[in-house]
């Protein structure tokens, strides 16, 4: 009897961070809420000692009956609380008897209400900010949902922005995520699977997907890897994304993190799981391969042709960002031929000067922009413009009239950077900047073969790798023709007729072919 | 605990990597690792015959102090011509019993390592060039950095006089050598082509002709330029005489590869004279073997473009265009036929290609003759003919500034 939610009640929405703990199958006997009253306020007094920001309220439902408020400043709406917990018991008298439950449901104007019999299940809905409702002979007590605290509002994303498309990311809270992506996708068969990680933060993790796009297999491994987890909190996505990713050791990201309800919902229309946790703007998106990390959603707002010139230079920059310093090194101390004679004549002159090998000077000054962007990231905002400059000026100007670099050098280093900032994941142009070092040394030490060397060694560690059984390399390695039209290209909207292969066998088409407009089809009504 | 034991055999895998990375700077291997600023930049190279049977080599280096302005410091203008104060390049010469061992010693000179692999022009004193370049070629052939793309000269008198001439409008002399090869208004040989010449069918090979031409100037100094426009004739690997600039036309013709410069001819019964500039030339050689008779039929097909009229005549009047055309012919004829004269009947080398023809067209005939062709050369009878068109006449059709009633009508 007790554990049965009854209907009335449970008709509440289950919005995220309500969690059916019922079902977990390990609830100790002593868990359960006491019959007495006064057992149940000691037990919570003594777990919450010493805890300043939890309050207790007494009263007394009508003047006889004992009850007990339990919330958490800060996370309850107190007003809420007034208003429709303690004004309705306590102004009014109670006529007859009334059931408990009949009195709940005409006193009390709270619209979410939620019975739990549990300890654990208490001190969950408190700390999600829902207080508790306690009375003197009964046995269950009453989530409220009256939680209320303070929140960022949607706002632009910040690592992610764009001239064309929704403006909205997504925030810290996880029910305004959730409502995000619920606000695009209508369908019912988007699915939300709710999740508690951390033994002490205990997070809310819900893992997104389609039903009958995602491939069901996929779902149950990411969900069977989230569910392993044992970890103490979960401060950012990123602990997840290390605790379920299948290689930490590389330097390219195999989820994609984003703070965008487009890309997360795009994601999702092309049979990807989308993990979001609660307390950090960054959904993570799983499985993906190198391509969507050097995709932006822009290329889609935009016209085909545009989106296609723009994937080229990005993939052009993605080049120029991994190497340029290393051919620079390269073709400097090893292979001058290569040079057209008068370039030859003014790197020479410029380097004239300068007292380290091109290897050193080149690692001096990718070094120093690496530490200019770090600390641009990381100093308070009225600094960083004051940064820089100094940095724009030291490595800069200063460095090469002090002939400690040349000029080039500069201009090299400055392009790279540049160019690296052009992969839109920040993860990835990151793995891209990373990778460009080892590949100077190489570059340093045995000229262009050891360039070829290393770019076999990345291309060899991109198609040994996979995210969640999706070859990382994939639609390129393994080759898949019919997916180029996302990749090499990007077709016309009307040309996209099938899902990426992942989606599974079994809904191959995502619209009905020969969409383009003719006359023929009626694209032309002025006729 | 077996995950852990993993992880840090990878991490101790990666740790090594990075340590193996590392000291490879440390070590002090990378044998042929050099930093620009170690090299001395040749930027064209001379090669002379001097007393002893000895040869003396001749290196352009580039100074790159002389372009960087003062240890770095930015700004300030400097740097450019010859003459002056701000020499960009410097002549260095050693003596040697061949290039090898000339190298050798001029590297002993150097504080750093002679560079070759942007020396595009290589220069060989008349005298070298008269008792054979076939060694030489052997070293630059032979030798990894000098291009196979570098233009190869002859140069009347010392070779060496020509690095040393300054230079106005390029950086420096060796460059302007190449600027004006490029132009391809002389003939242009890359060391590729020298090597297919001399190895080719004929065994002959025609060189750009170098020679220094003084310019006096009204204010100053004299100003003097490399003037490449005649040619050096090798029959094997050694030059045995020089084409004047007009039979060089006459040959380029011939080898097809005339290009933009300006023929002038005399229309009949005319005073002045009009230039024309070939736009177009496409030159067939056909050669026919009847017999004993050896024939080469040269038929050229050619459209010029008026550039300048010094005559009286309209050239909107069809019959005028067709007395120009008339003249153009005669005048291509005639430049073909005074350097064949000279080339075939003169010097009896075959630059111009001949032997190839046969040999493509008649191999049986060629296998048989092939020793001999430098004697069968000057009896092959050649039949020029010419087709000339003028197409353009550019902006006027009257010539320019004359009165009206001195047009011929």
């Amino acid at each position: 009897m007790i554990r049965n939610v009854s209907k009335l009640l449970s008709k509440t929405k289950n919005i995220g961070t309500q969690t059916k703990q019922n079902n977990q199958q390990d609830l100790k006997p002593q868990d359960f809420l006491y019959h007495d009253f006064d057992q149940n306020v000691e037990t919570f007094r003594s777990i919450y000692v010493n805890c300043f920001d939890v309050m207790f309220r007494s009263f007394l439902l009508y003047g006889k009956t004992r009850a007990l408020v339990i919330y958490i400043v800060g996370l309850s709406n107190t007003n809420g609380i007034e208003d429709f917990v303690l004004y309705p018991f306590m102004k009014e008298t109670a006529n007859e008897e009334q059931s408990f439950h009949k009195l709940l449901e005409n006193q009390m104007p709270v619209s979410m209400v939620k019975r739990i019999n549990t300890f654990t299940e208490c001190i969950q809905s408190i700390a999600t900010g829902y207080p508790i409702l306690l009375c003197e002979g009964e046995n269950d007590a009453f989530s409220l949902g009256l939680c209320k605290w303070e929140k960022r509002g949607i706002e632009e994303p910040a690592a992610e922005g764009g001239i064309r498309g929704s403006r909205e990311g997504f925030n810290e809270s996880l029910g305004i995520n959730t409502s995000l992506i619920r606000r695009i996708i209508k369908s019912p068969a988007l699915k939300m699977q709710p999740m508690r990680i951390g033994e002490y933060t205990e997070t809310a993790v819900v893992l997104a997907y389609i039903e009958g796009l995602a491939d069901k297999g996929l779902i149950e491994e990411i969900s069977n890897r989230l569910k392993r987890i044992k970890i103490d909190g979960i401060l950012e996505s990123e602990y997840i994304e290390e605790m379920i990713e299948d290689n930490s050791y590389s330097p390219f990201p195999q989820i994609l993190s984003t703070e965008r309800p487009d890309i997360a919902c795009a994601n999702l229309l092309e049979g990807r799981a989308v993990i979001l946790v609660d307390g950090t703007p960054f959904s993570l998106v799983a499985p993906i391969s190198f391509f969507s990390l050097i995709q932006s959603h822009e290329d889609y707002y935009q016209r085909p042709l545009m989106g296609t010139l723009i994937r080229w230079l990005r993939y052009f920059f993605l080049g120029i960002s991994l190497l340029l310093p290393s051919l620079y090194i390269a073709i400097l101390t090893f292979h001058q031929e290569m040079v057209p004679a008068a370039l030859l004549l003014s790197m020479a002159a410029s380097r004239e000067a300068v007292p380290f090998p091109a290897i050193v000077e080149a690692l001096i000054m990718e070094i120093s922009f690496e530490a200019l962007r770090e600390a641009g990231v990381r100093l308070p905002k009225q600094i960083g413009s004051a940064v820089s400059i100094v940095g724009a000026l030291v490595i800069g100007q200063a460095a090469v009239q002090a002939g400690l670099v040349s000029a080039p050098m500069v201009i090299v280093v400055a392009i790279t950077g540049i160019a690296s900032f052009m992969i839109p994941r920040y993860a990835a142009g990151m793995a891209i900047r990373m990778l460009r070092f080892p590949i100077m040394l190489f570059a340093g030490t045995l000229g262009l073969l050891g360039i070829m060397m290393s770019i076999i060694a990345i291309a060899i560690h991109l198609c040994s790798m996979r995210s969640f059984g999706e070859p990382y390399l994939s639609p390129l390695a393994p080759l898949k023709f019919r997916e180029l039209k996302d990749v090499l290209w990007k077709s016309p909207l009307w040309m996209m007729d099938t899902r990426p292969h992942f989606t599974g066998e079994s809904n191959t088409h995502r619209q009905s072919p020969g969409l383009a407009p003719s006359p023929k089809q009626g694209g032309d009504q002025s006729e | 605990m077996s995950a852990n034991g993993k992880g840090q055999l990878l991490m101790r895998n990666a740790l090594l990597l990075l340590y193996f990375c590392g000291s490879i700077l440390f070590v002090t291997g990378c044998w042929d690792r050099t930093e620009v600023n170690d090299l001395a930049i040749v930027t064209a190279a001379a090669i002379d015959k001097k007393e002893n049977n000895q040869i003396e080599l001749s290196l352009q280096l580039f100074i790159p102090k002389s372009l960087s302005m003062g240890g770095g410091q930015g700004g300030g203008g400097g740097g450019g011509g010859g003459g002056g104060g701000g020499q960009i390049t410097l002549a260095a010469s050693h003596k040697g019993d061949n290039i090898a061992d000339a190298l050798s010693k001029l590297q002993a000179q150097l504080p750093r390592e002679v560079f070759w692999g942007q020396c595009k022009v290589f220069i060989f004193g008349e005298k070298a060039a008269r008792e054979g370049i076939q060694e030489h070629m052997d070293f630059l052939l032979r030798h990894p950095e000098p291009r196979e793309r570098a233009f190869i000269y002859v140069s009347e008198g010392d070779a060496k006089r020509f690095l040393e001439l300054s230079s106005y409008l390029e950086r420096y002399s060796g460059e302007t050598i190449r600027e004006q090869s490029k132009r391809k208004l002389g003939i242009q040989v890359t060391m590729q082509d020298l090597d297919e010449m001399l190895t080719g069918n004929a065994h002959v090979a025609a060189l750009p002709y170098l020679k220094i031409r003084k310019e006096k100037q009204t204010l100053a100094k004299s100003y003097n330029y490399p003037d490449l426009f005649a040619t050096a004739v090798f029959k094997k690997d050694k030059m045995i005489g020089t084409l004047n600039e007009s039979d060089t036309r006459g040959v380029l013709w011939l080898r097809k590869e005339v290009k933009g410069y300006t023929v002038n001819v005399k229309p009949k019964s005319q005073k002045g004279e009009v230039s024309l500039n070939p736009v177009s030339a496409r030159v067939k050689l056909i050669p026919r073997i009847k017999g004993d008779e050896w024939k080469m039929f040269v038929k050229i097909n050619t459209e010029g473009a008026i550039v300048q009229n010094g005559t009286n005549l309209n050239f909107s009047d069809p019959k005028a265009i067709k007395l120009l055309e008339k003249a153009y012919q005669m005048g291509i004829k005639e430049r073909i036929e005074y350097a064949l004269k000279k080339t075939q009947h003169e010097l009896k080398t075959d630059i111009v290609g001949f032997s190839d023809e046969f040999h493509r067209k008649y191999p049986k005939q060629w296998k048989q003759i092939e020793n001999q062709w430098e004697t069968k050369f000057p009896d092959v009878k050649v039949i020029i003919d010419v087709q000339a068109h003028v197409r353009r006449q550019g902006y006027i059709n009257k010539p320019g500034g004359m009165p009206e009633q001195e047009v011929k009508k």
